[in-house]
């Protein structure tokens, strides 16, 4: 029905028909193009790596053919012919756009911007005063005059703002030089292939060719959804799904960010998993008299059955951090999760002032990682650091308490002593972590029907028997997603011990987490392709263990 | 009975305060000691027992000293009083007579010369000092020796006394300074960075919010080939480690020349899966009449978007924003992996603050400063916004 | 609802539109007023004044350093012709700094000059990231080796591929370094131990006179120490030179950690750590219980001394107490300028490189108080002298005459991987965890992975 009065309104089938030609026309020549690029890719520009090169085949084959595909179909008026040629030339368009904008140095110059970016701010002021205008009239909703005078207002206002923000960030020069470069041959290239595909974009676009073409309501669905899809699924997969496959890639190879890139293998996987164990005569033996000391470190000792071992390892400190990592998650968890249940029950028993401490408890959680830990850095100073004068005013006061020298002053070397630093930095991560937490479960405890807690009190179970027989059970879905959510972010952690540590990781190798010895192999040593490798290993066992969370969730949901 | 409830409530009410209290104070701390320190000068920070208030030391006019002299509390003819500090090291000993090593008595070195003699004490010959004595000169051995600081009246020049200059305690007042903010932002361009972070969390939030939206509503509420089995994909990759991206994705800034740019940090994290997970989450749940109501009237889907699902989803966009500020706000690793220290011009705070940290080390109240900087204004907009936060927390838990 | 629709659709595409158009312009027109003309010599490489930009870059511990370095760079701009200097202060921490530059010099965005320590030349030079300056040298007239201290330039110039020094040159010596205690006098003097200086000049300043003086100090109370070290190679590696040790063999092949001379020296400084308490812990920093008066003696090089100059109590220096050799075991530390072997423009860095270790430069880096200069010469050493505080300079200089270890890098090896393991290593044993047997027994086998197979 709608699809005829369309017709007749805009129904020009002559010119449709030559826009149509013109059109297949259009991808005759692309297809020309497209197979010339291709060739010269293979034939003449020797210097690609090769994996890009086989990207830019595969892209450039597949528009070819859809190019090619399309000309038929557009000469028999078949609705597959255009959605054909949406494609090549959307594409097309957003290449040669991001292209043109890549030469012009629009990206590159977002440096620029920051740099009078400074300026402009007073006026982001401007643009809120007539946003708040704006708002304030939904109150005058009942006067519809005065609510679209203030609306209005508010607009100006905020166009005002936008203007003279723009202006004083350089607009006017800024558009300038944008012209200038365009000037120059290879932009003046692209723009010209902007506006072509941006033109052929605009005719297929159109109604009336989607009439003439018979465009079902399931055929624009398809290429709205599509539409709206691609700036995210092309951003997706440029810098994420095309990246971690790269990443699978250069974990098999000896990549050293400095051009070399060789495929070896699982050889990087072979280095991490090379471990040897060894029977010991006595538990004090040396590992250099039973371990081949020129591939293998001792990383530890264990008695099994009465018999002594020693475990050597190829890459110790992959191990070292492992273990380091593990006994993180496994603090740092327990402390971030068990208080925070604990202060979302007691803040959930409806006392005044509830939003003040949920507030507070979390106030660490948005700050920088960076900024908290520099902040106890200073409180774990060993001198003069508030940590060890709290512990020792306590230790004082047992002290005086007691009477007698009941305990010493433990001095702890926070940052220094091998033994406390890694717990030294759990205590930050628990304190950021805590209150987030915190808030989570509250929400769960929101939902849980106050009914049931009534009910228990009827048949006497007193408030400990509820917390447990009741409010434990009911949250563990909460549970389920507090506890993954918080080791996923501990398996990660890296920002905390490379501000807090120097060197980062120390001291000693106490506190090398997996990613920072990934950071440390990667961009210290330059083993790119190795650094790969333990980031793929890192994310098998951060997959590995979610499964598992998941299933036990599942499984205790079952029951 | 009514009193002993009245009781058992008081008791209650004063447990959990109590807790609560107690743990607000723990999350409190650091940033009142962040916030104090970040106020004080440099000679205020290396003190023990700490101190929270920033203190500044007093001094006193002095006829016939140039310059103010520093006050400090001694003990003079058993009163506390406030006394000018005149010398620092005075060489000082406890002398005592050879035949009772009890009684000491402190003088100074020059004051007390050798006389030449020695005696034997404890089975040790040890040299004999003139040491005066109620206006007697008495010898003596010199028994330990240290250094002492000299102390006098301002009114009255000629009543001193000796004290260690480390424990005596000096006179001040609390003062609050601001040029620690003043030279981290000129020396170390602070203000730079928090004009670039700020730059970046515009366009990073703007940016994901743009393409979620899109996303979301693709994945939500058209039907396209594909679509199922592109969001399976979608969902498996949110559970990737940023870290397992970092080398590629370096390799790729190289290629296209992005490394130490501030577009390095903008453009990649403006497309996620997560952003679009949240936000088709969301729109599922706006009810399909009224979209097909829009769609009779000729509405574009673009409209339908804008001025029906946008409005409906404020709470989800609300969250977005706030993970998305705060991720984009705080971010570390990835600067310093791709901006190079030594470019002030496009360094962001977290970087900057890391360079500050190790360059600042021993002026707490300069890295202090520095990380106020970097916390404060998302502080400040949680303070503000903080409905919105604690939803965005919340929704991420009901809905993740 | 059309006119909000209206309203939005131009808010959106005015936001879009401009903010991209104001970034694509931002580049050109705002960079001459920044002052980068980097990209702008790129852009127009017609431009009259064709001043060639070079960037250079050290790694300043301290702001007052930074301040040392940046006013160099302004001075020499206005001297060198044809060139403009930009300084960059690079990352402080020892971690970091030679990691970015290696990141940076990956993607191509490193400076044109740039420090960097004596012990990475090796790493840098054998991946191919700095440039062979010898062809450049060879046709500067009055440009000499000769000119420079011999340990350093020894490393500076070898040859990885022939193995021969003399055949390339990668670059020129900042400037040298030896250690010296910093000494708080007020303390020692509270604590009415002998004077350290004094002790030196009668010649009884050996490892037990210093013990004495740590163990007065540490007396003082708990929270004082006697003594002070930072935790790397430098400080533990001097106890180990003073007994007559060394971290590797005689032509640096292997690991000689665990000779009994180096056990001894450790064995020394495990005592000093562990049983005797009047160190401050290995592993802490010891700079800012320092600078807060808590500490006796702080061993460090001359770089300290711009940041010392700011304390509030009378301090000097000492040198470094001598050993079961009869010799403090000092080191020579140096680095280098060298040149990025991208860098557009070779001629001006090497320019720039000579600038930087002129006599005359060195003098002024030496009066703003961080560095010995690193040319051979007299003239320099006595205006060394002169620029106190320190009262004590010629403990400094000593120093370098006490024949120092010279800090040099791996050409047989990797370095960082080397310092790696014996940091570790070394970290347990001072920190009280393993024992010096232990120690000996297994450090050897994991340090000599460090070099090539």
């Amino acid at each position: 029905m709608q699809l005829t009065t369309n017709r007749a309104r805009f129904g020009l089938p002559g010119t449709l028909a030559l826009h149509l030609r013109l059109v297949a026309g259009w991808h005759i020549l692309l297809s020309v193009v497209g197979a010339t690029a291709v060739a010269y890719l293979w034939l003449a520009n020797g210097g690609m790596v090769l994996w890009l090169k086989g990207i830019s085949t595969a892209v450039l084959l597949m528009l070819t053919i859809a190019s090619v595909l399309a000309v038929p179909a557009l000469l028999r008026r078949q609705h597959r012919g255009r959605t054909l040629s949406l494609l090549v030339n959307y594409l097309g368009f957003v290449f040669a756009l991001i292209a043109l904008l890549h030469y012009a140095g629009v990206f590159i110059g977002i440096d620029a911007l920051a740099n009078t970016f400074g300026r402009g701010v007073l006026f982001f002021s401007v643009i809120l005063a007539g946003y708040l205008v704006h708002g304030v009239a939904d109150r005058f909703r009942d006067y519809p005059q005065t609510f679209r005078r203030l609306q209005r207002t508010g607009n100006w206002v905020m166009l005002a703002g936008l203007v003279a923000f723009l202006l004083a960030v350089g607009l006017i020069p800024g558009l300038l030089a944008f012209l200038a470069r365009l000037g120059e041959p290879r932009n003046a290239l692209l723009f010209g292939a902007v506006l072509l595909f941006g033109f052929v974009l605009w005719l297929m676009w159109r109604h009336e060719m989607a009439s003439l073409l018979g465009e079902k309501s399931r055929d624009s669905e398809m290429l709205n959804g599509y539409l709206f899809l691609s700036p995210n699924l092309l951003g997706f997969l440029l810098f994420f799904a095309g990246p971690l496959l790269l990443s699978l890639y250069v974990s098999f190879t000896d990549s050293d960010a400095f051009g070399r890139q060789n495929w070896i293998g699982l050889q990087n996987y072979g280095e991490i998993f090379n471990l040897s164990v060894a029977p010991l005569q006595s538990p004090t033996q040396l590992a250099g008299e039973v371990l081949d000391v020129r591939v293998y470190d001792e990383l530890t000792r264990f008695t099994l059955f009465g018999r002594s071992y020693v475990l050597g390892a190829q890459d110790k400190l992959f191990w070292i951090a492992l273990r380091n990592t593990v006994m993180f998650v496994l603090t740092a968890v327990p402390l971030s999760v068990v208080p925070a249940l604990l202060l979302a029950a007691v803040l959930n028993s409806q006392v005044p002032g509830m939003k003040v401490f949920r507030t507070i408890y979390f106030l660490p959680s948005i700050a920088a990682v960076v900024g908290v830990a520099l902040i106890w850095r200073w409180l774990y100073n060993s001198t003069v650091g508030w940590i060890n004068y709290f512990i020792a005013s306590i230790v004082t006061l047992i002290n005086q308490l007691a009477g007698a020298e009941v305990l010493t002053d433990p001095q702890i070397g926070w940052l220094s002593d091998t033994k406390v630093a890694l717990f030294a930095v759990v205590i930050i991560a628990a304190w950021q972590w805590m209150g987030f937490n915190t808030v989570l479960y509250l929400a769960g405890l929101q939902n849980i029907p106050k009914s049931l807690y009534e009910a228990a009190t009827v048949d006497g179970a007193n408030s400990l028997t509820q917390f447990f027989r009741i409010t434990i059970p009911l949250l563990a879905p909460t549970t389920f997603f507090v506890v993954s959510t918080t080791t996923i972010q501990a398996m990660q952690i890296f920002d905390q011990v490379y501000v807090l540590t120097n060197p980062p990781g120390g001291p000693g190798t106490s506190t090398t987490t997996i990613v920072l010895y990934l950071y440390t192999q990667g961009f210290r040593n330059f083993r790119q392709g190795y650094a790969s490798s333990i980031a793929w290993v890192l994310f098998l066992l951060i997959f590995g263990l979610t499964i598992f969370q998941f299933q036990r969730q599942r499984s205790a949901a079952a029951e | 009975m009514f009193a002993s409830q009245r009781l058992r409530k008081w008791l209650r009410y004063s447990a959990i305060y109590l807790t609560l209290t107690f743990f607000a104070l723990v999350m409190l701390f650091p940033f009142l000691v962040m916030l104090f320190t970040s106020f004080k000068q440099v000679s205020d920070t290396f003190i023990f027992p700490p101190r929270l208030l920033p203190r500044v030391p007093v001094s006193a006019e002095v006829a016939g000293f140039e310059q103010p002299l520093p006050l400090y509390r001694v003990e003079f003819e058993g009163d506390t009083s406030e006394f000018v500090l005149l010398e620092r090291s005075v060489r000082v000993g406890y002398f005592a007579p050879p035949a009772n090593l009890e009684t000491t008595y402190l003088r100074e070195l020059d004051q007390a010369p050798a006389t030449g003699e020695t005696a034997v004490v404890n089975g040790v010959e040890q040299p004999l000092y003139r040491v005066e004595l109620d206006g007697a000169f008495v010898p003596m051995v010199l028994l330990n020796r240290t250094a002492m600081a000299r102390f006098a009246n301002p009114e009255d020049l000629s009543q001193t006394v000796l004290a260690p200059l480390r424990t005596t305690p000096p006179v001040e007042r609390i003062a609050f300074t601001l040029d620690n903010y003043r030279s981290v932002t000129e020396l170390h361009a602070m203000d730079r960075s928090l004009t670039n972070t700020a730059l970046v969390t515009i366009g990073v939030v703007l940016g994901q919010l743009t393409t979620s939206i899109l996303g979301g509503y693709a994945f939500a509420r058209l039907q396209f080939p594909g679509r199922d089995r592109l969001f399976v994909i979608y969902l498996g990759t949110i559970m990737v480690p940023f870290v397992v991206l970092i080398t590629p994705l370096y390799q790729l800034m190289v290629m296209i020349g992005w490394v130490d740019r501030l577009a390095s940090l903008i453009i990649p994290w403006i497309f996620t899966a997560y952003g679009t997970f949240l936000m088709r989450q969301f729109f599922l749940s706006v009810p399909k009449e009224i979209e097909e109501a829009a769609i009779i009237d000729g509405a574009s889907r673009l409209q339908i978007l804008w001025c029906i699902f946008i409005p409906a989803s404020t709470p989800a966009l609300a969250s977005l924003t706030t993970f998305t500020f705060l991720y984009a706000w705080n971010s570390f690793f990835w600067p310093l992996v791709i901006i190079n220290t030594g470019n002030e011009n496009n360094r962001v705070l977290t970087l900057a603050l890391s360079v500050l940290g190790g360059r600042a080390a021993d002026s707490p109240n300069l890295v202090l400063a520095g990380a106020a900087i970097a916390v404060l204004p998302p502080v400040l907009i949680y303070v503000l916004g903080q409905r919105f936060f604690v939803e965005s927390a919340t929704s991420s838990g009901v809905k993740g | 609802m059309r006119i909000k629709q209206l309203w939005s659709l131009i808010a959106l595409l005015l936001l879009v539109s401009l903010v991209l158009a104001a970034c694509g312009g931002g580049t050109t027109t705002s960079q001459p007023a920044a002052n980068e003309p980097a990209a702008n010599t790129a852009v127009e490489p017609a431009a009259p004044a064709a001043e060639v930009t070079i960037r250079w870059r050290t790694r300043p511990d301290n702001q007052e350093e930074a301040n040392v370095y940046q006013n160099i760079s302004n001075q020499l701009d206005a001297q060198l012709e044809g060139i403009k200097l930009v300084y960059e202060p690079g990352g402080s921490e020892t971690a970091s700094y030679q990691d970015v530059l290696k990141t940076e010099l990956a993607s191509g965005t490193a400076p044109d000059v740039f420090w960097i320590p004596g012990t990475d030349v090796a790493d840098f030079a054998t991946r191919g990231l700095i440039y062979d300056l010898r062809p450049l040298a060879n046709a500067t007239p009055g440009y000499s080796d000769d000119a420079f201290y011999p340990g350093p330039m020894l490393h500076l110039t070898f040859n990885p591929a022939t193995g021969k020094s003399g055949e390339v040159l990668w670059g020129l010596p900042r400037d040298v370094s030896t250690f010296a205690l910093y000494l708080n006098l007020d303390l020692i003097e509270e604590a009415g131990a002998e004077d350290p200086r004094e002790l030196e000049a009668a010649g009884e300043w050996d490892w037990d006179a210093f013990m004495e003086v740590a163990k007065a100090v540490s007396a003082l109370g708990g929270e004082f120490k006697g003594y002070g070290g930072s935790a790397w190679w430098g400080p533990y590696g001097v106890w180990i030179n003073a007994a007559g040790g060394s971290f590797f063999n005689a032509d640096r092949t292997a690991c000689a950690l665990n000779t009994p001379e180096a056990l001894e020296g450790l064995a020394f400084a495990q005592m000093l750590y562990t049983q005797s308490g009047v160190a401050v812990p290995y592993g802490e920093d010891p700079e800012p219980p320092f600078r807060a008066g808590k500490v006796g003696m702080f061993q460090n090089g001359r770089w300290a001394t711009p940041g010392i100059r700011t304390v509030n109590f009378n301090w000097d220096v000492v040198g470094l107490p001598t050993g079961p050799n009869g010799e403090p075991g000092n080191w020579l530390f140096w680095g280098a300028y060298v040149v990025n072997a991208n860098t557009p423009n070779p001629e001006q860095a090497w320019k720039l490189v000579q600038a930087l270790t002129t006599a005359e430069t060195q003098g002024k880096v030496a009066a703003l108080g961080a560095n010995i200069p690193s040319r051979v010469s007299q003239e320099a050493l006595d205006a060394f002298l002169t620029f106190t505080p320190p009262a004590n300079n010629q403990a400094f200089l000593n120093g370098l005459a006490q024949d120092p270890t010279a800090e040099g890098p791996l050409w047989a090896g990797s370095w960082p991987q080397f310092v790696t393991v014996m940091d570790a290593a070394i970290s347990s044993l001072l920190t009280g965890q393993t024992t010096l047997d232990n120690f000996a027994a297994t450090v050897c086998d994991e340090a000599n992975k460090a070099f090539n197979r």
